[in-house]
């Protein structure tokens, strides 16, 4: 540990910790633009100067190593002084386009430069032309004007993804960020490039010039898109009063997390957040004319309890089939699990998940199933649906997930669906498998729920509700907990469930893998 | 018993006053409508709207969206009115131009006038100057609210 002073305070921090980090653990934040704690340090922007006493010239916070009893200041008239210089400098090359650019509200420089207030320019040339919109990459787009040669781009592409597509090219005023001939940035990584430059450089072609950032609102969630889990922020609008827009969810984001995901996402998980919005069921849809009308969950509940009830006491526990998906949180699954299998004695439960797809040795998994090890953890064993198990002798049937499509056709399937007395299905999808049910009703998305995943490390994650849910759409959890109260076996055990923490902290209990997890 | 008596003085002398103001406009009006010019102009009020009152040359009216040489629209689709409105009746809707100088254009720019207050908000936050309130248009009743939304087509007009 060593001993030193920022801004006249105190602080003990390890050896070999840098100026800039030692600053961020007292809280005094020290501006900086090409830094970023993925990398090391490069020292290229020059924002970062600080006075350390003892030394003539100003140093570089973001590589400069703390010593014993150094006195660090970072406020001083000098340091101020040539931040203001730093700054002049690299406008004198940025146009001041903030109106069209998609950073503007989250830009570093348009922040710093605020702070310093240098609104008038000394210089009297002209800014040099340069390349406005040279497509990089499928989701990229650079604005060479706008960069201010941070090479973080560069740095990602050269550390993390080890593609090597950009590079600096030229030297002096004509330095440049270039793409190598023949090359693109195609890599399932590419998306982090837009959230790394500190400038309006490289923008996302999917997010470019869509909303502006002030307009949307960030909500931390969890990518349900394969099984690592990784951590994400959802970025919505929330709406104008007087005019609709035409989605909810306009970008995904990382959210860092050191154990799962580092900094980054993959471009599957930022740019396939279209399910959020589209295609989406809403309302509860009836296919045959049941005596039930003007269905509502309550009403579903009690015609599926009297059913399972009457199978129950008739000891035809065999006649009731479950068709489950890993994109029921842990607390989903754990209720299921009790009710299903435990009180009633169900055996056929199936699981139907998204068929497995591209990987590759970063991030992206093969397996499209958040949940699958939570499920495993809690005692179910995967069964692939089986059409013939299932039309066997099945009257009653509750299926979970838009999946069923992705591995059946609709005419291999029917004729087993038909044999089934009652069929229900919730689902958030709407999808030409729902014709086949009696009722389908409309469930709430992860990002639309609160609860937890387990990703294939064995790290359960909770997740808390990012958006409304949409429409007429429920959690399954709470759909489970009446269900459960309404069957009246255990009415006392179901009724505390009134939120998904208190359903984990009785897993917590009951299934030892999720005890050390609480 | 005096404070009865002043209270009728003072009615008197109110209505002293009235009288005195309608006989003079009258004979100033009579002069005006014989053909005479005087002065003094005779009754206040303007018969609209057969008569209008010039406006005040900082007078906020309709919005107008200015246009480039080529006749496209000048606004850039900054959405900064949208952020600065604060009655929340502009929507605009940003689309990419083929012109690099240009980039940004709006594909949709709705205001509705129905809820507008007329502040000029958006005109001070406009950093292209692309929308101004000064087309002397101040009579915007309709009869349908879906009229009062002003498109791009009606504002560029």
């Amino acid at each position: 540990m060593v001993k030193i002073f920022i801004d006249e305070k105190p602080l003990e921090v390890e050896e070999g910790t840098t100026v800039l980090n030692a600053a961020e653990q007292a809280g005094i934040d020290i501006p900086h633009l090409c830094y970023h704690s993925a990398f090391l340090p490069e020292g290229n922007c020059r924002m970062c100067l600080v006075e350390i006493e003892g030394l003539p010239k100003l140093e570089l916070a973001c590589s400069t190593q703390v010593r014993e009893g150094m006195k660090i200041s970072t406020k001083s008239e000098k340091v101020i002084e040539a931040r203001k210089g730093v700054l002049e400098f690299l406008l004198a090359e940025h146009p001041l386009d903030c109106p069209i650019c998609d950073k503007a509200g989250e830009c570093k420089l348009q922040d710093y430069y605020e702070e310093y207030g240098l609104f008038e320019s000394q210089f009297e040339e002209s800014k040099e032309k340069r390349e406005k919109r040279l497509k990089i990459g499928k989701n990229l787009i650079l604005d060479q004007e706008r960069c201010i040669l941070c090479t973080r781009c560069v740095r990602f592409l050269r550390d993390v993804t080890r593609t090597h597509e950009l590079g600096v090219f030229n030297r002096g005023i004509s330095s440049e960020i270039h793409i190598y001939e023949g090359l693109s940035v195609e890599n399932n990584y590419s998306g982090n490039l837009a959230e790394i430059c500190p400038v309006g450089a490289i923008t996302d072609s999917d997010f470019r010039f869509k909303t502006r950032k002030w307009f949307l609102k960030k909500e931390e969630s969890i990518c349900p898109l394969c099984s690592r889990g990784c951590n994400i922020y959802i970025e919505y609008h929330p709406g104008f009063p007087r005019f609709s827009v035409p989605k909810r969810v306009y970008r995904v984001k990382s959210r860092e997390n050191q154990e799962v995901n580092g900094f980054w996402i993959c471009d599957l998980g930022r740019y396939g957040y279209s399910y959020i919005d589209e295609g989406r069921l809403n309302q509860i849809v009836e296919n045959v004319n049941h005596p039930l009308s003007e269905l509502n969950l309550e009403k579903i509940l009690l015609f599926i309890s009297e059913k399972l009830k009457r199978l129950y006491h008739m000891k035809k526990t065999s006649h009731i089939a479950l068709i489950l998906n890993t994109w029921l949180s842990n607390e989903e699954l754990f209720l299921i699990n009790k009710i299903f299998r435990i009180d009633l004695n169900v055996e056929k439960i199936f699981f139907v998940d998204p068929p497995e797809g591209e990987k590759d040795d970063f991030l992206l998994t093969s397996e499209r199933t958040p949940n699958k090890r939570g499920a495993e953890e809690i005692g179910f064993d995967f069964k692939p649906l089986d059409l013939e198990t299932l039309g066997n002798g099945t009257q009653f049937l509750m299926a979970f997930g838009p999946h069923l499509s992705h591995h059946f056709s609709l005419t291999e399937i029917k004729p087993v669906f038909d044999k089934i007395e009652t069929k229900l299905l919730f689902t958030s999808f709407s999808n030409e498998m729902n014709a086949l049910f009696d009722i389908v009703f409309p469930t709430a998305l992860i990002a639309e729920k609160e609860g937890s995943l387990t990703n294939l490390e064995g790290k359960v994650q909770k997740f808390s509700q990012a958006l409304m849910p949409l429409g007429e759409s429920q959690p399954e959890w709470k759909i489970m907990v009446d269900l459960a109260k309404k069957l009246e076996v255990n009415f006392n055990f179901y009724r505390q469930f009134s939120s998904p923490e208190i359903i984990f902290q009785e897993m917590g209990k009951e299934i030892t893998f999720f005890e050390k997890r609480k | 018993m005096i404070k009865a008596i002043e209270y009728f003085i003072e009615i008197l002398r109110g209505s002293v006053i009235t009288a005195r103001h309608f006989f003079v406009n009258m004979f100033f009006h009579i002069l005006k409508v014989m053909g005479i010019k005087t002065k003094r102009k005779g009754a206040v009020t303007i018969q609209y709207p057969e008569e209008k009152k010039e406006l005040a040359s900082r007078h906020r009216s309709l919005h107008r969206l200015m246009k480039r040489e080529n006749g496209k629209p000048r606004c850039v689709a900054c959405m900064l009115c949208v952020t600065a409105c604060p009655s929340e009746c502009i929507y605009v809707e940003a689309a990419e131009d083929p012109d690099l100088e240009i980039q940004k254009y709006p594909a949709k720019f709705i205001i509705d006038l129905s809820r507008c207050c007329f502040c000029g908000f958006c005109v001070e936050a406009c950093p292209e100057d692309a929308i101004r309130m000064d087309t002397d248009q101040i009579e915007l009743a309709q009869y349908s609210r879906e009229d009062l939304l002003y498109d791009l087509d009606k504002l560029i007009g």
